[in-house]
């Protein structure tokens, strides 16, 4: 049974990984990325490409990717998703059009393919990551045998969750950020610069899906299609969490991650999906505005 | 001249056109351009939905999937395997593959839930669910979701999850459906006494002929005042809303009607295809005929249809070789940005800017702006 | 003469937070009610309760004999209400003309609606409603491209067109010029009689051109009524909305 809880907590963390950056995107700008899934694909194939090229450790690739992720956002950002302030549909498209043009860069290496160069670690074919010996096998905890990497993605979700707290909750540009979720005119009337704050955002939750890239790269094949399925996931963690909500996220991401977990103990891991799938549109259906959002007059 | 004059005579074009191709195509390419033209059948049950009702489905792959499962249902029966597997009545391959030993070879008992492909003996029972299911659904989200004024993003993120969820329980129910595979090797759509071989020219003329009347049938029906009041709602809900129009239920017939159309165009892939997969249900798809009907033009039929073809004849054509399949995947991924950033109307926007053009030319009139407002409605942003 | 709008006791309650508290009203047919009061006095949540975008928590609304409490808005515009926002709301991808025909359809169900064409009188009292509000001339044109003044003379002929019992006008002359609010001022005195009609004001000047009796409210209940002279004098009024100067 416990081990049954501590794989739906693996799962409920990875969710959160990826759903996190999301919800803050979602939650600040009201923008739909779903490009998301892909982010996490480029975090994946940072890894491999800076174990490859930089010979760098699993670790290591961690702020590596978080960085290459955050300007790839960036870009998305300021080309595209600027100009669509408002139209939140329109943005969905768009973003998922990006989506596309990113999954076709890595598959067709950035053109260069079709000169025949071949850059290795790109490419239509799965690429694999090694994790460090000490993250391998399993450990024990009171008596129970873990798995080591598993705990370890608990442990670094746990650690960006509680960053992204802290910025949130206690810097500057935290209070700034959360001012624009409430009410982004008043904040642009009280002075906060909220295109800036917006494509720091954006930047940053862009950051946290190329992390979870990297903890994915490390017990998934890498491949291109690799993020499509993610953002869905995400999605609906974060619409059923709540606009805005960061511990709405969390308890969301949690609760789907055990269900998930329980259910496909019972029967199998499709049948689980499909069960998630159930409880969200039934979230949605009665609570459009998700578990824990904020009270609206 | 009016425009109407010119619009009357586009749609006459493009189903001249389209009734026309078996004099000068072979029946290799007659079989796939027939499964394009059901594809365009999928871009006018969008514009419907997106363009006129303002209901952006995501997961119109359901409606499809759902008609085309049913027929193929019935078609699998039919075919000539299923009444070889030593049984008087006939049992699909599948089935047996996954069945326990033991159990009797017939529909009623191979499996816990094999009695339900019973009915589908009947091609014709096939056909008529091939329809009513997914109406009925459609029907039933529609009722639930609008009444609830569930509105914009919810709505299709909504409809995502349960294209998504489908599509999950069909692979799951592999003793049912065949799961990962689909329905194989099906027999031919049976009209009295002839049987529609994919490759003859029949079969081309049965979807041609089929999206003709789709297309005029959704054209007009665009036209009616339901229509104009449709447009209306997609235009200021609220105000149709104190106006008297009972919202939900205009909204729920289009998604309803939309739906329809997409699982006819099922059916129709069906034939043609002669496969049914759960594929069908795939995100990417739903969310593809999205794209052709937004680079055709979301707010019209025509446009949205043509969108549809187009795109995917040159995918087709250029998925011969393998980099340049990719490429243009991409560069279809930068034409949809393109297009949602700054061409809400699609190719169908250029198309009555040349329209106008022309009209007023032919009238001698140098003002554009009077031949478009008399155009009266202005399609969807 | 018969009652056309009865409130009796309507309350809401937000959390606690009575924005309309027991307000009780009676508006004879052909009457032009002003509704006058401080911003956040009520006013505009008591027409949402009138016309169903907000469910009252107490009390009862009676259009002519009808019960109408608490009813879905298309009903109760079915009904015969026809209601006018303060930010004016028309079909903006729609022409001039083509606002007006959707008004004019008779039945407002989808499979009656599944015909071509309006009727002949339709088409005519298209026609009459454009000369009335003034915009003949930009029947072909699109709502998006009207001005603010045009466009809150569409909506007032698209409810002329609806041809409600009873009319709930919203601040009709809201962002309007002078000589816009006067073309106002006699559209709306032209329905007097023929409508009743509910007004939610701020400008006096404009209150004095039309109004006959002058309902007015504060903390979301009603604190006088009269006719103008008799509002201008009462103490509370002074006191709470209008200040210690007469209207001037």
């Amino acid at each position: 049974m416990i081990d049954t809880l501590f794989i739906g907590l693996s799962v409920g963390s990875i969710l959160l990984l990826v759903a996190l950056g999301l919800a803050i995107t979602y939650g600040v700008m009201g923008v739909i990325n779903m490009a998301h899934g892909e982010l996490v694909m480029v975090g994946a194939y940072t890894t491999v490409m800076s174990g490859i090229w930089l010979h760098t450790g699993f670790l290591i690739a961690i702020p590596i990717a978080f960085v290459v992720t955050a300007l790839v956002g960036l870009m998305i950002e300021r080309i595209v998703v600027r100009r669509l302030y408002g139209r939140i549909l329109d943005t969905l498209l768009a973003t998922w059009g990006i989506g596309i043009l990113i999954q076709q860069a890595v598959r067709l290496e950035f053109g260069l393919s079709f000169f025949g160069i071949h850059i290795e670690g790109l490419g239509p074919g799965l690429q694999n990551v090694t994790i460090p010996e000490t993250l391998q096998g399993a450990i024990s905890i009171g008596g129970v045998e873990i798995n080591a990497y598993r705990t370890f993605i608990i442990l670094v979700t746990g650690v960006f969750t509680l960053i992204t707290w802290f910025i949130l909750f206690r810097t500057p540009i935290g209070t700034q950020v959360r001012a624009i979720i409430r009410n982004r005119q008043m904040a642009a009337a009280c002075g906060v610069d909220v295109e800036r704050v917006n494509a720091m955002t954006f930047a940053f939750g862009s950051g946290l899906a190329g992390v979870a890239g990297v903890m994915m790269s490390g017990f998934k094949t890498v491949f291109p299609d690799m993020g499509t399925p993610m953002v869905v996931d995400g999605f609906l963690v974060v619409v059923a969490g709540g606009v805005g909500s960061l511990l709405g996220s969390v308890l969301s991401a949690g609760m789907l991650g055990e269900i998930n977990g329980v259910v496909a103990s019972i029967t199998n891991d499709i049948v689980a999906r499909a069960v998630v799938f159930g409880v969200v549109i039934l979230i949605i259906i009665a609570k459009p505005k998700g578990l824990f959002s904020f009270k609206e007059r | 001249m009016t425009k109407r004059h010119v619009e009357i005579a586009v749609y006459a074009i493009f189903i001249a056109a389209i009734m026309l191709a078996p004099l000068v195509l072979e029946p290799f390419w007659l079989n796939r351009i027939a499964k394009y033209l059901v594809y365009g059948m999928l871009g006018i049950a969008v514009a419907l939905s997106w363009g006129y009702a303002g209901v952006l489905n995501l997961g119109q792959g359901l409606f499809f999937g759902a008609g085309a499962y049913m027929l193929a249902m019935s078609l699998k029966l039919a075919s000539p395997t299923s009444l070889q597997q030593g049984s008087d009545t006939p049992v699909p391959d599948f089935m047996l593959w996954n069945a326990e030993p033991g159990s009797k070879t017939d529909l009623c008992c191979i499996n816990k839930a094999s009695f339900l492909w019973i009915p589908f003996q009947n091609q014709w029972f096939g056909v008529a669910m091939g329809i009513l299911l997914p109406v009925c659904i459609a029907a039933v989200i529609g009722i639930i979701l609008f009444r609830k004024r569930i509105a914009g993003v919810f709505i299709s993120i909504i409809t995502l999850a349960l294209v998504l969820l489908v599509r999950l329980l069909i692979i799951d129910a592999q003793p049912v459906t065949n799961g990962f595979n689909g329905l194989t090797d099906l027999g031919w759509f049976k009209l009295f006494d002839f049987e529609f071989d994919p490759y003859l020219v029949q079969t081309y003329y049965l979807v041609a002929g089929s999206l003709a009347v789709v297309l005029v049938a959704a054209r007009l029906l665009i036209e009616t005042r339901a229509g104009l009041i449709l447009q209306a709602i997609r235009d200021d809900p609220n105000r149709a809303r104190y106006l008297g129009f009972d919202v939900p239920r205009f909204q729920t017939f289009f998604f309803t009607v939309s739906a329809g159309i997409a699982s006819f165009a099922g059916m129709l892939y069906v034939i043609a295809a002669e496969f049914a997969s759960p594929t069908f249900m795939d995100l990417s798809f739903s969310i593809s005929m999205v794209v052709w009907a937004a680079v055709g033009g979301r707010a019209s039929i025509l446009g949205a249809c043509i969108g549809a073809i187009l795109i995917n004849t040159i995918t087709a054509s250029v998925s011969e070789t393998k980099g340049f399949a990719e490429t243009w995947k991409a560069i279809i991924g930068l034409i949809f940005v393109l297009v949602v950033l700054y061409l809400p109307r699609g190719l169908a926007g250029f198309a009555h800017d040349i329209a106008d053009w022309f009209v007023a030319r032919v009238n001698g009139s140098p003002h554009r702006a009077a031949a478009r407002e008399a155009d009266g409605v202005q399609p969807a942003e | 003469m018969p009652v056309a709008l009865t409130v009796d006791g309507l309350s809401v309650d937000f959390d606690g937070f009575k924005a309309v508290n027991t307000v009780s009203m009676i508006v004879d047919q052909g009457e032009l009610r002003v509704l006058l009061g401080a911003n956040g006095a009520g006013k505009t949540t008591l027409m949402d309760l009138i016309s169903g975008k907000t469910k009252s928590t107490a009390g009862r609304v009676f259009l002519y004999d009808t019960d109408i409490t608490n009813k879905e808005e298309h009903e109760i515009a079915r009904s015969g209400i026809g209601r006018k926002f303060q930010i004016p709301s028309v079909f903006k991808d729609l022409t001039v003309r083509r606002n007006l025909e959707v008004v004019s359809c008779r039945n407002t169900g989808v499979l009656s609606n599944l015909g071509f064409g309006f009727s002949h009188e339709g088409e005519e009292r298209v026609d009459e409603v454009l000369e009335l509000i003034g915009l003949t001339g930009q029947a072909a044109m699109v709502a998006a491209n009207l001005s603010h003044g045009q466009t809150q003379w569409l909506e007032l002929g698209m409810l002329m067109m609806q041809n409600a019992k009873l009319l709930l006008l919203d601040e009709p002359t809201a962002g309007m010029t002078q000589a816009e609010t006067l073309k106002t001022s006699k559209i709306i005195n032209a329905l007097k009689g023929k409508h009743t009609l509910l007004v939610v004001e701020h400008d006096m000047a404009f209150v004095r051109e039309i109004a006959e009796r002058i309902t007015v409210m504060h903390l979301g209940q009603v604190l006088a009524e009269g006719n103008v002279a008799q509002i201008e004098q009462n103490p509370k009024v002074r006191e709470a909305y209008l200040g210690s100067r007469a209207i001037s």
